[in-house]
């Protein structure tokens, strides 16, 4: 499944879908629904209502009242009505007032609220989802109307008991018993005075963020720097809720055994993430998703190990951290910026697209890199001795800290192993490196 | 796009014209040639936009926006096949359309709009230039007959679409030369007749078969037409001029404006004139009555016959410069438009109306005029007020009335087939079919008076409703149907 396939469907379809789900799970009454896409009068906002939402987005025909005429230039600079753009000369030429926007958005209310007294509600509240007084206008007799069905959008929700349409209850504020505040108070000593802790935790997938209220004291109280390697040294074991490692510092060492959810080490900073599956398991590491999507995203610097594949867009944005992985999903390294990946396995779709720096090391013995590569920005190559050693050195430590088995094997042949290792590299990051080297060279000449 | 930033970069230009004194000893084109680069920065200047309302402007749905591109990058064939995919005769609207597409070009919000017209006028020249133009003769013929009546624009578009499909089209025309209001209305110095011809040519070599002197329900049989033909579309123009029924109407040298330059166009062509039928402006004081293109051709027309003087009157008040609050773009600007024909000679004046014609000996000597000032009655409306004591009387000896024209001729053909008309007296129809089901109509016999593009869009449009009733589908182009994919 991927977001990119299954974009760009009318508003009506998934948020039906999201609101008798939410109401079937008894969530919907915790929940805010939203929902915008060419929202442009009174009847659209009751339409959403009636579906399910209790809020709505209002964006381009805001910007049309503002006197955008739908260029489609907006990332271009050149607006000519001066609305997206930032050429002085083009600005000048915008004619908006907020008044207007003001105007605009009292009209919508007065239509919604003339709709809503036709039908009879008083408040938003009342209207939300009440998909029964919404009925299928027969009239327009065209021929791709013949074979639709409508009534699974316009099914009315059935409410248990105690339930709303809308929501009604409070988010609870964070439960005080939770994973991350017993992590907080177990590593109190390293964090105020330097005493190395070292713990082991069962973990389930409703602890979230774990990890990062500890880093925010390491933070607050250290700074960038952080601690001493492993000076917070923590085995986990179960399955981990979503952004596992959050923001980790320097001097924390994860050590899970067992899975994660999505966000895996998401603006990972500094620290060390280890993830393997949980010992007794029987299934082949690098043949299973072990850790969710968008894992390492916006990560800035830290190194992790992973005995297995992980979901899509992994590395997304990774500016400095120092990965090992056995396989991943769609868009891996895409806008990566910084720091080493290396793929033991194989790689999703539109690999590297819009990757700047950075380098990836991708094991690839069926030569599929280049087909699943976006090459746009980046280029191959075969590892030189430098980038060599430090593919080596990584998969060593992979080895050292997850037992990989796939890791092993490919040491053991490592001469082969490296004629299936591609370099794959941002062209002008490559450029920008050569020409730091020849300039230190030439440094070292004239000084040395 | 060829370049975003274009329009930033270069100001709106169109080739100069003649000189007007030079150009009116002549019935020449008064445009001079354009510099390629010059057309190259003027097709930069699109802006390609996310929305084209130029594409709306256009009654033909052109694709301007990538017609311009390909300009704009030389690709000459690209910019031909885009332009013709929609418009028959570019060559005839891009010198004589008042370009609505301009109108409501994006551009035209802020600055002066891309010269869409001039571009098209290029590339449909340099299209024949190169050869592009090739008689687009069909595979196979489908054995339907198609009689197009009237020759005109919306005529022409007609039968060319048709026969593109295979059928056999005659037009029949009841003047001695094809063309219509292209040939027999228009001015030689706005479309030279050279134009019309090789597009005529070009539609005998596609097989079309034209028939002049042909004046369908007078000198050819309306029931031979009916039994001879699959299919009939009437193509007739609206060709009963407006009247002006004040006294001494009847007097000589009063005459309807396309009698006028229907001859002027004759005359040109090199035919000889009866002597006593012979209407000039030569040293004579002329008054245009009327302010439209009509009468514009006729104020070039005078200009060119040496008049003494030349007036144009308008009814209407003097329009603004520019667009008000009840013309905003994208809509059609009622601004004060200066013909070409103006800048050559003319005394224009504005809420004036005609209140008598003088004359001695049975010929008109002068004309009696009051002013006249427009309000807003009570039902909304904007009425006529004549100002007190603003009569006055100008000497005439040329009076020539362009003040439009009412409805097609009724009298032989559509009288004949007994076609339903509407409450404006035209053709009345449904997509293009008369209330006889093998009869359609396009153009100014079906819409009422107005631009050659309008026609050109009509026949096309005509076009596919015919040939959906004769074949029960069609591949024909309309203007929301593209065959091409741009």
């Amino acid at each position: 499944m991927s977001s990119l396939r299954h974009t760009g469907l009318p508003w009506e379809l998934g948020l039906a879908e999201a609101h008798q789900t939410l109401v079937q799970a008894r969530l919907r009454s915790r929940m805010v629904l939203q929902t915008d896409g060419q929202i442009r009068t009174g009847r659209d906002l009751a339409i959403a209502t009636l579906l399910g939402a209790e809020e709505w987005g209002v964006a381009t025909a805001a910007l049309v009242v503002e006197g955008c005429i739908m260029m489609r230039k907006c990332h271009t600079n050149t607006c000519p009505v001066g609305v997206a753009t930032q050429n002085p000369e083009l600005r000048k030429l915008f004619t908006g007032k907020a008044d207007e926007v003001v105007n605009m958005f009292h009209f919508l209310a007065d239509d919604l609220r003339r709709i809503m007294a036709q039908l009879g509600f008083k408040t938003i509240n009342e209207m939300v989802g009440q998909a029964n007084v919404l009925k299928v206008n027969e009239t327009p007799n065209h021929w791709k109307l013949k074979n639709l069905n409508l009534q699974p959008i316009l099914e009315q929700a059935v409410l248990a008991n105690g339930d709303t349409h809308h929501n009604s209850s409070k988010q609870k504020p964070l439960d005080k018993e939770a994973l991350g505040y017993k992590l907080r108070a177990f590593s109190k000593s390293a964090i105020e005075d330097g005493i190395a802790v070292k713990g082991e935790f069962p973990i389930l997938n409703i602890d979230r963020a774990v990890g990062t209220l500890v880093s925010s004291d390491i933070a607050q109280k250290h700074g960038s720097k952080g601690l001493p390697e492993n000076s917070i040294d923590i085995k986990f074991i179960g399955s981990a809720g979503q952004s596992f490692g959050a923001f980790a510092s320097k001097g924390i060492r994860f050590e899970l055994e067992g899975e994660s959810n999505d966000y895996f080490g998401k603006g990972l900073s500094g620290a060390t993430l280890i993830v393997y599956p949980d010992k007794k398991s029987k299934f082949v590491p690098h043949e299973n998703i072990i850790i969710g999507n968008v894992a390492f995203y916006g990560a800035t610097s830290g190194e992790a190990y992973i005995n297995g594949v992980a979901g899509e867009r992994f590395c997304v944005r990774n500016s400095g951290a120092r990965v090992v992985v056995e396989g991943l999903g769609d868009h891996g390294c895409e806008y990566m910026t910084g720091g080493r990946a290396v793929i033991l396995g194989a790689i999703g779709r539109n690999f590297a697209a819009g990757m700047s720096g950075g380098v990836a090391y991708v094991f690839d013995p069926k030569d599929e890199l280049s087909a699943n590569c976006n090459m746009e920005m980046v280029e191959f190559e075969s590892p030189d001795a430098e980038q060599q050693a430090e593919i080596r050195s990584m998969i060593e430590k992979h080895v050292g800290e997850t037992n990989s088995m796939l890791a092993k094997s490919l040491l053991k042949n490592w001469k082969s192993t490296l004629k299936s290792f591609k370099t794959v590299m941002p062209t002008d990051y490559k450029r920008a490196l050569e020409l730091k080297k020849s300039n230190t060279k030439r440094e070292q000449l004239t000084h040395g | 796009m060829g370049k975003p930033t274009g329009f930033l970069e270069f100001g709106r230009e169109l080739p100069a014209n003649r000189d007007p004194k030079s150009r009116i000893e002549d019935s020449k084109e008064i445009q001079l040639k354009f510099d390629a680069e010059k057309l190259n920065k003027q097709a930069a200047r699109c802006m390609d936009c996310g929305v084209p309302f130029c594409h709306n402007g256009c009654p033909l749905g052109n694709n301007i926006p990538e017609f311009n591109d390909a300009v704009y990058e030389e690709d000459w064939k690209e910019a031909a096949e885009v332009l013709f995919s929609t418009n028959n005769f570019p060559e005839f609207t891009g010198r004589i359309c008042p370009a609505p597409c301009e109108a409501s070009c994006v551009l035209g919000i802020n600055k002066p709009p891309v010269t869409i017209e001039q571009i098209e006028k290029e590339i449909a020249e340099k299209a024949f230039e190169l050869g592009l133009v090739q008689p687009n003769i069909p595979r196979n013929r489908t054995g339907k007959k198609v009689a197009v009546i009237g020759s005109g624009p919306a005529g022409l578009a007609a039968a060319a679409q048709l026969n593109s499909v295979g059928h056999t089209v005659n037009v029949y025309e009841r003047s001695d030369r094809i063309g219509g209001l292209l040939t027999y209305g228009i001015p030689d110095f706005k479309l030279e007749k050279r134009i019309v011809e090789r597009r005529i040519k070009h539609m005998r070599q596609e097989g079309i078969v034209f028939k002049t002197n042909c004046d369908i329900g007078e000198n050819v049989k309306t029931a031979d037409i009916m039994d001879q033909y699959d299919a009939v579309v009437v193509c007739t123009g609206s060709t009963i001029p407006r009247d002006l029924p004040v006294p001494g109407r009847e007097l000589d040298g009063v005459h309807f404006a396309m009698d006028f330059l229907t001859q002027e166009n004759q005359r040109v062509a090199g035919d000889k004139i009866k002597p006593q039928d012979v209407v000039v402006a030569t040293d004579k004081h002329v008054l245009v009555i009327g302010g439209g293109d009509t009468g514009s051709d006729c104020v070039g027309t005078s200009n060119r016959h040496k008049a003494k003087t030349v007036t144009q009157i308008e009814l209407l008040e003097k329009p603004q410069l520019e667009r008000g609050e009840k013309d905003p773009w994208p809509l059609w600007p009622v601004v004060l438009r200066t013909s070409s024909s103006h800048q050559e000679g003319c005394e224009r004046q504005w809420a004036m109306n005609t209140m008598a014609f003088h004359g001695m000996e049975g010929k008109v000597s002068s004309v009696e005029l009051v002013e006249v000032e427009w309000v807003v009655a009570k039902n909304g409306r904007q009425k006529m007020a004549e100002v007190e004591n603003s009569a006055k009387i100008i000497p005439c000896d040329l009076a020539l009335l362009a003040i439009g024209f009412l409805h097609p001729q009724h009298t032989g053909l559509i009288a004949q087939l007994g076609l339903e008309l509407d409450n404006r007296g035209n053709v009345l129809c449904e997509n293009y079919r008369t209330s006889n089901e093998k009869v359609f109509a396009a153009g100014d016999a079906r819409r009422g008076q107005s631009l050659v593009v309008w026609a050109i869009s009509e026949g096309r449009e005509a076009a596919r409703s015919v040939d959906e009733f004769l074949m029960g589908t069609s591949v024909l182009e309309s203007k929301d149907r593209s065959l091409l994919r741009v």
